[in-house]
């Protein structure tokens, strides 16, 4: 198990900043000035089993895994909830992948309002996306690729974010000091490329290293049916080039590490609200991305699509969605990502039963290798407390693309049983 | 005599006051001669002030000293002479005045009432002050000349003789012809075809011996009246005028005592006869009666106050109030009988049994009437004290007097029980079974009947308070078609300064105000000295009709004047038509065919007149425009009393109540009291609304006078029901009870008291007349209510009562510190149908319904609230979502509200959290979807109308925010409201606009006193019942919002159902709308 020190200090930093910005101002007010108002604390915990179909196809991985994880929120408010400190530290202990084990802040942060103004100061998360398969707009968080093949899971990012709501739309500032690396599966774990990847010989070609601040900024807006943003970034880049720097005796490569420069990035994302049908729309372009080759080169991305729901199907109360995007990504296979000339289409079925119950199956065809990626999720609350999720995926047809290729052989099962309190 | 123990079952749960009244009771039985010792002390007294009673015959009796209305007309009267007028009218059959003989016998007419007493001045065609130009001189002589005017002055008869008088044919025809082109004389002294004609005699009274002036004056003039149509059998006579209006006001008050006294006293005999069967019984009324109604004159007798046509009656008041304490003592007497021989005992019972309900009837009827000293008209103020000390004398006689006389007078005993009281037990029985229908049917007839109310119009034409079986009405009716308005308006015009009237600007103006007045429809005829003064400057320039017209020089006017005041008869000058100073001008107007309501708005239309064309003439010093006259206070007086009585009917309200809850010891009862107390007289004003209409100042004092006599019925139903209640008997049982017990007893007494006050209203006199019906029909209103309103009311409210109380006494409850519907506000805000009762077809009331509700659920800017929803399955197996709820009301109409749920359990969705901007339908909704685990707030679709939301039975449709304009609305019928009968709700029926929606209709019943929803049944596509929402536990939050603690959603086709609970309700936190946006939302579901 691995703790990111550096990372955590910075958060605890922040967040003692932010706190004693929050002591002062309530000390001016001179009642019970460091009495929270509100106090919880809540959380989950997770049993994780995973069942591969195959044998690992790389020398060192397990074949099955079982994971445990927690993750506690700790969360306090003062001055009617406008000001509120939120710490959310989790850790996962995995029995196959050493480098799964592992620790971060997800939050700690002090959120601060003041009318129309919002600050945060800490580690936190930000979610921009619109559409379902990828979400390309989302720049602010690196993902903690040991967490799942989606993505969704992110690194808290130390940040300084201002945002004032206005009648045309919500202006974000965001400064972030310090750089989150990206996590990748160790040599015990399966769902890696074929040569592990060594986060802690990660190279930085900016000079400044984990401490190279980045900037965005952001503008959402609702305008009727339509929600909007754009953002810009500038900074360390989330998505690293891979380089072998560790050869065999034949000079075969045996261990990557990941490369992160300096880029910066306009995007645009939107949602057009018509009906039972949402219409989505990612696009990015960056400038200065490293390539394979290390080479920094611009390229365009674009993800869209629609999802379109049948409510209340035969009046049983279930929903049934239908999701259909394409992505396309301009270097093609040359890609870091499974996406770039992919067709994705899915069924969502949500039950609306007293237990939640919801499958999502997904398949994303490659245009032209064709080769696709099947994937289920479901999950089922059990009793209030427990739930219960199931993921599948299924990785068929031979790929051309590197990253998706890698995983042929890891097509699996996963069971969580998850704990809330 | 031995003391008997108080029969114990009968007086059941008694306390302390019980024996009290029993010892009082025996006391009062064996002081019995005492009684009667007293009664005739009182009977001598008040015997003795009768001959001290005066009467006052004025109509100016209605008005206050200080009523400004009557401070403008005293003021009037003192600039120019008080006229007293005598309107002396002929109308020759043969159709023609100006015949030679008519002339004559108008001159003859004009000097006989010459010698009637107190004339300061007679005008008639004859004396006419006819001026015209004779070379340079202006010659003023009388329209007829040569009248032996004055002649036989010496001589005290009145000479009808028509041969001394010559009058030519040439005289005869000049006259006509100069009569007709007067506008002095026309329309008012003759109507333009020449056929009716006036001789006006003025008197100033001296106002020494107002019993004697009035009548002496108009009986001689009925007697002239009486010698012309005898001497002259084709010319019929018309009087009227002031002199025969108070006179009228004087002889209707005899009138009435005459044909109404008698009458009522029948009608008492024969109610009491038939109901106690008794001629002893009815005997002992009649002196209770009696003696009451001396005592009442009495007072008024010492007191000297003259009486007046009001007044007059007030005996007859006190007679009919009377009658109801005594019949209750003389029922009570007769249930006794058929148990024991005692008389004492049967007396003794009587008395401890009613003795609290009649003082406390009695009490309380006396504060009504005093409440009328509130009143800005002294005869009402009279009346009302009057009245409360004979019903005051006439309880102490009741309860001493009456009882005595049953001990000592041989009432026959009779065995069998009263065979009336098998028909009230059956009346409670049926009541009792038809509660849940009587209370909303009762409802809506108090709703429609109040409605009537704004069809009542106030109508103090004081000329026609009297009914046509007067000969002056009819006569009145005959000049106003044939001649001239009665009625007269005054404009003592003010020039501001001395001598102001001569300046040509100031006539010029007041001219133009006459030419005005002349063009306006109701106009008869307006009297001006502008017309003299024109008319003089064509005299003086030789009768050039070109100089017709006002002079253009101050001098000038006032040098014609002067010559012409000058030029006339004795008797004759301008000082009733200019003051003292030469400072105003007083203009009159008649005016005929019009209701108080016209006059007040040809007032009105006058002075807007005035004050944009002649803004500098005033009519007072108080710089105000408005007329005078005795017809413009009778115009106003109605409003002024009924603003003044307002004050005396909430004042005496405020103490009958008081002295309700006071007897009653029960707060609950004593509120519900309010309801059979009030209600009858608004009935009653809607009754008189859809039918009559019209009102004189009677309606004033209505609600105060009847206040005292229908909270009897009230006093005794209650203080039985509260009785049986103590003894534990069911609110239903106790309504039967009362039925029996005292049921006939109201029944006999009210209907004594209808017949009374319609005897009463067999008066001539509107006033009366008006204020007896009125009076009757409330009382009448009164029993309906007593018997069909109230049971069902108390039942009803007593197992709300019942119920509330245990639920209090859970300790979840009790902890609970507010609460109310969550999720559903906007459902509740919305589905609130029924609506006002104004509304005319079903759907406009359905429609108004829902905007009332709506209406009443504004303002409330936000509210955070706790909910929790409890699912539950066909089988009883429960899961709990638990969430706060934020709203955010967006005032402008065509926007929703905004709103965010945010789950805090199960504890898997914690954090869960969704934003809602309404939208009006057809447009859905706008809906951000918060997911804390990955910090994604995602817009989603709200199409979803039918779909259940997170799995309960309610519908993302019944929960979403709703206007009224979403639905379609039909009223469809009021009934008790489901689950709380005590209440009635409107039940009306909502077509959903938009065709996505789950549902073909909703029914929902909204209570109607607070349009609270209180049921809800959704049918779904294909027209079947789906779903059933009740709410449960409302709670008013800010005085105004009701919330429901709980809604029930039962789900009929599948039998699940969801509760919401809500609880912790914060109103108004100041959450603002920037914490309403998809932007904020993270932060929010925190």
């Amino acid at each position: 198990m691995r703790v990111k020190a550096c990372g955590v200090a910075a958060g605890v930093w922040l967040a003692a900043v932010g706190g004693a910005a929050v002591a002062q101002e309530a000390e001016k007010e001179e009642v019970s000035p460091l009495d929270p108002e509100a106090v919880e604390f809540y959380g989950s915990a997770e049993f994780e089993g995973s069942v591969f179909a195959k044998e690992p196809a790389f020398a060192g991985q397990n074949r099955n895994d079982f994971s445990f994880a927690i993750e506690p929120t700790l969360l306090a408010e003062w001055f009617n909830g406008d000001v509120a400190l939120t710490v959310t530290p989790f850790l996962r202990w995995d029995a196959a992948d050493d480098r799964r084990s592992h620790f971060d802040l997800r939050e700690a942060k002090v959120d601060w309002r003041i009318g129309d103004w919002e600050l945060t100061a800490g580690n936190d998360f930000v979610f921009w996306g619109r559409t379902e398969a990828q979400q390309l707009v989302d720049i602010i968080n690196t993902v903690d690729g040991v967490e799942g093949l989606d993505e969704e899971e992110k690194l808290g990012q130390p940040m300084l974010k201002v945002t004032r709501l206005t009648d045309i739309g919500a202006f974000t500032g965001f400064y972030m000091p310090y750089f989150r690396e990206r996590t990748f599966a160790g040599e015990g774990g399966r769902l890696r490329a074929s040569i592990p990847v060594n986060d802690g010989d990660a190279v930085f070609l900016n000079g400044g290293g984990e401490w190279d601040p980045s900037f965005a900024v952001r503008w959402a807006h609702v305008i009727g049916d339509f929600d909007v943003g754009v953002h810009g970034f500038h900074g360390v880049s989330r998505d690293p080039a891979l380089e072998a720097f560790q050869f065999d005796g034949v000079g075969r490569p045996t261990a990557l590490r990941p490369v992160y420069d300096t880029i910066s990035q306009v995007g645009l994302d939107g949602q057009y609200t018509s009906g039972p049908a949402l219409w989505k729309l990612e696009s990015i372009y960056r400038f200065d991305q490293l390539d394979g080759n290390l080479e920094r080169q611009d390229y365009a991305a674009i993800t869209g699509g629609v999802e379109y729901t049948f409510f209340d199907v035969s009046g049983s109360g279930a929903d049934i969605g239908l999701i259909l995007e394409g992505a396309y990504d301009s270097r093609g296979d040359a890609a870091l990502t499974p996406f770039n000339e992919d067709v994705i289409g899915g069924v969502r079925l949500a039950l609306n039963d007293e237990q939640d119950t919801s499958f999502l199956a997904t398949s994303s065809v490659d245009l032209e290798s064709g080769a696709s990626i099947l994937r289920l999720e479901a999950e089922r609350r059990l009793v209030d407390g427990w739930k219960v999720e199931l993921e599948g995926n299924a990785f068929l047809g031979d790929s051309s693309d590197d990253v998706e290729s890698s995983f042929q052989d890891d097509s699996f099962v996963r069971v969580k049983l998850i704990y809330f309190w | 005599m031995t003391e008997t123990q108080p029969p114990v079952g009968r007086s059941g749960g008694g306390g302390v006051e019980q024996t009290s009244v029993m010892r009082a009771a025996e006391a009062i039985v064996r002081l019995r001669w005492l009684w009667i010792a007293m009664t005739l002390v009182i009977v001598v007294v008040s015997a003795l002030g009768l001959g001290r009673l005066t009467l006052d015959p004025s109509a100016r009796v209605f008005f206050d000293p200080k009523n400004p209305d009557r401070i403008a007309l005293d003021r009037f009267e003192t600039i120019f002479a008080k006229d007293d007028n005598l309107m002396f009218v002929i109308a020759p059959k043969g159709g023609d005045v100006f015949t030679p003989e008519m002339l004559a016998l108008q001159g003859r007419i004009t000097e006989c009432l010459w010698r009637l007493p107190f004339v300061r001045r007679v005008n008639s065609l004859t004396n006419f002050q006819h001026t015209y130009a004779e070379a340079d001189d202006m010659i003023v002589r009388d329209l007829v000349p040569d009248q032996p005017y004055g002649r036989s002055l010496e001589n005290n008869a009145c000479d009808l003789d028509l041969d001394a008088v010559a009058v030519t044919p040439e005289m005869a025809a000049e006259a006509r012809e100069i009569a007709l082109s007067r506008v002095e004389l026309l329309n008012s002294f003759v109507d333009p075809d020449g056929e009716v004609a006036q001789v006006q005699t003025l008197f100033k009274l001296p106002g020494l011996n107002k019993a004697q002036e009035v009548p002496v004056v108009a009986a001689e003039a009925l007697a002239l009246a009486e010698q012309v149509e005898a001497a002259f059998p084709d010319v019929s006579v018309k009087l009227s005028g002031a002199i025969m209006i108070n006179n009228q006001f004087a002889g209707a008050a005899q009138a009435d005592g005459q044909l109404l006294t008698p009458l009522m006293f029948l009608a008492i005999l024969v109610l009491v006869g038939l109901t106690l069967r008794s001629v002893i019984a009815t005997f002992m009324t009649l002196i209770v009666i009696i003696v009451s109604s001396l005592a009442g004159l009495g007072a008024l007798a010492w007191s000297g106050v003259p009486i007046n046509s009001v007044t007059a009656l007030s005996y007859l008041y006190i007679s009919t109030l009377a009658v109801a304490s005594a019949v209750h003592i003389l029922a009570s007497v007769r249930q006794t009988m058929p148990e024991t021989e005692d008389r004492r005992e049967w007396a003794r019972r009587a008395l401890s049994e009613h003795m609290v309900a009649i003082i406390v009837a009695c009490v309380t009827t006396a504060i009504g009437f005093l409440s009328l000293n509130f009143s800005i008209s002294p005869p009402f103020r009279q009346l009302g004290n009057i009245v409360a000390f004979g019903v005051i004398v006439s309880m102490v006689l009741t309860l001493t007097l009456l009882p005595a006389l049953v001990t000592l007078l041989p009432m026959r005993r009779r065995l069998v029980a009263p065979t009336a009281a098998v028909f009230m037990a059956r009346l409670g029985d049926w009541v009792v079974d038809n509660r849940r229908m009587l209370l909303p049917g009762m409802a809506l007839m108090v709703v429609l009947c109040g409605l009537g109310i704004q069809r009542i119009v106030l109508e103090d034409d004081f000329v026609r308070y009297f009914d046509e079986r007067f000969q002056f009405r009819k006569d009145v009716d005959f000049i106003e078609a044939e001649l001239t308005g009665i009625n007269l308006l005054e404009w003592p015009l003010d020039s501001g300064e001395t001598d102001g009237i001569n300046d040509p600007e100031y006539l010029a103006k007041v001219s133009a105000f006459v030419d005005w007045m002349r063009e306006q429809p109701e106009v008869t005829s307006v009297r001006s000295v502008t017309d003299t003064i024109k008319r003089l400057n064509m005299n003086m320039n030789s009768d050039d009709p070109s100089y017709y017209r006002l002079p253009k020089v101050r001098e000038e006017a006032s040098q014609y004047l002067f010559l012409y005041e000058l030029s006339m008869n004795y008797g004759m000058d301008l000082t009733d038509q200019i003051d003292i100073d030469r400072r105003i001008m007083r203009v009159s107007n008649a005016m005929t065919g019009v209701t108080t309501a016209d006059m007040r708005a040809f007032t009105e239309r006058a002075k807007e007149w005035l004050s944009v064309n002649a803004p500098d003439l005033t009519t007072g010093p108080d710089g105000k425009r408005d007329p005078t006259g005795l017809v413009h206070v009778f115009n106003l007086i109605s409003e002024r009393d009924v603003k003044a009585m307002l004050g005396g009917t909430v004042l005496a309200l405020v103490l009958i109540s008081g002295v309700l809850l006071f007897v009653l010891r029960d707060v609950k009862v004593g509120v519900v009291s309010l309801v059979p107390n009030l209600i009858p007289a608004v009935m009653a004003f809607g009754v008189w609304g859809y039918t009559a209409g019209a009102v004189t100042l009677a309606i004033a004092v209505v609600l105060a006078a009847t206040l005292g006599i229908v909270v009897d019925d009230t006093v005794h139903f209650l203080s039985k029901y509260v009785k049986a209640r103590r003894e534990g008997k069911s609110p239903e049982d106790s309504v039967r009870y009362v039925f029996r017990t005292v049921g006939m007893a109201l029944l006999i007494t009210t209907l004594a008291l209808i017949a009374g006050f319609l005897v009463l209203a067999q008066s001539g006199f509107a006033v009366n007349g008006d204020l007896a019906r009125l009076t009757a029909l409330t009382i009448a209103i009164a029993l309906i209510a007593d018997f069909l309103l109230l049971p069902p009311l108390l039942i009803v409210i007593d197992r709300m009562m019942h119920r509330k109380r245990s639920v209090d006494m859970t300790p979840s409850k009790s902890a609970a510190t507010t609460a109310a519907l969550c999720l559903a506000l906007p459902l509740a805000a919305v589905l609130l149908a029924p609506g006002t009762a104004r509304a005319e077809t079903p759907e406009e009331k359905g429609l108004a319904i829902a905007v009332e509700a709506d209406k009443r659920d504004l303002g409330w800017s936000d509210i955070r609230v706790d909910g929790e929803m409890v699912l539950r399955d066909a089988s009883g197996r429960e899961s709990r979502r638990t969430y706060e709820n934020l709203f955010l009301e967006v005032p402008a109409s065509e926007l929703g509200d905004k709103s965010i749920i945010v789950f805090d359990s199960p504890r898997d969705i914690r954090g869960t959290g969704l934003l809602t901007h309404a939208e009006i339908e057809p447009k859905d909704d706008n809906q951000w979807l918060y997911l804390p685990a990955i910090k994604r707030v995602k817009r989603i679709s709200s199409s979803n109308r039918t779909g259940k939301f997170v799995s309960s039975e309610f519908s993302y449709e019944d929960l979403g925010a709703q206007e009224v304009d979403d639905y379609e609305y039909k009223w469809l019928r009021d009934e008790p409201c489901p689950g709380a009968e005590d209440l009635t709700c409107f039940v009306s029926e909502s077509y959903p606009k938009n065709q996505r929606s789950g549902y073909s209709k909703r029914v929902s019943w909204t209570d109607q006193n607070e349009y609270r929803l209180m049921q809800v049944e959704f049918y779904n596509r294909r027209g079947d019942l789906e779903k059933v929402l009740t709410f449960n536990g409302y709670q008013q939050y800010l005085d105004k919002y009701w919330r429901a603690d709980k809604l029930t959603m039962v789900n009929k086709q599948t039998g699940k159902e969801t509760d919401l609970i809500s609880t912790n309700y914060r109103f108004k936190t100041g959450l603002e709308n920037g914490q309403f946006v998809s932007q904020a939302l993270p932060r929010m579901a925190r």
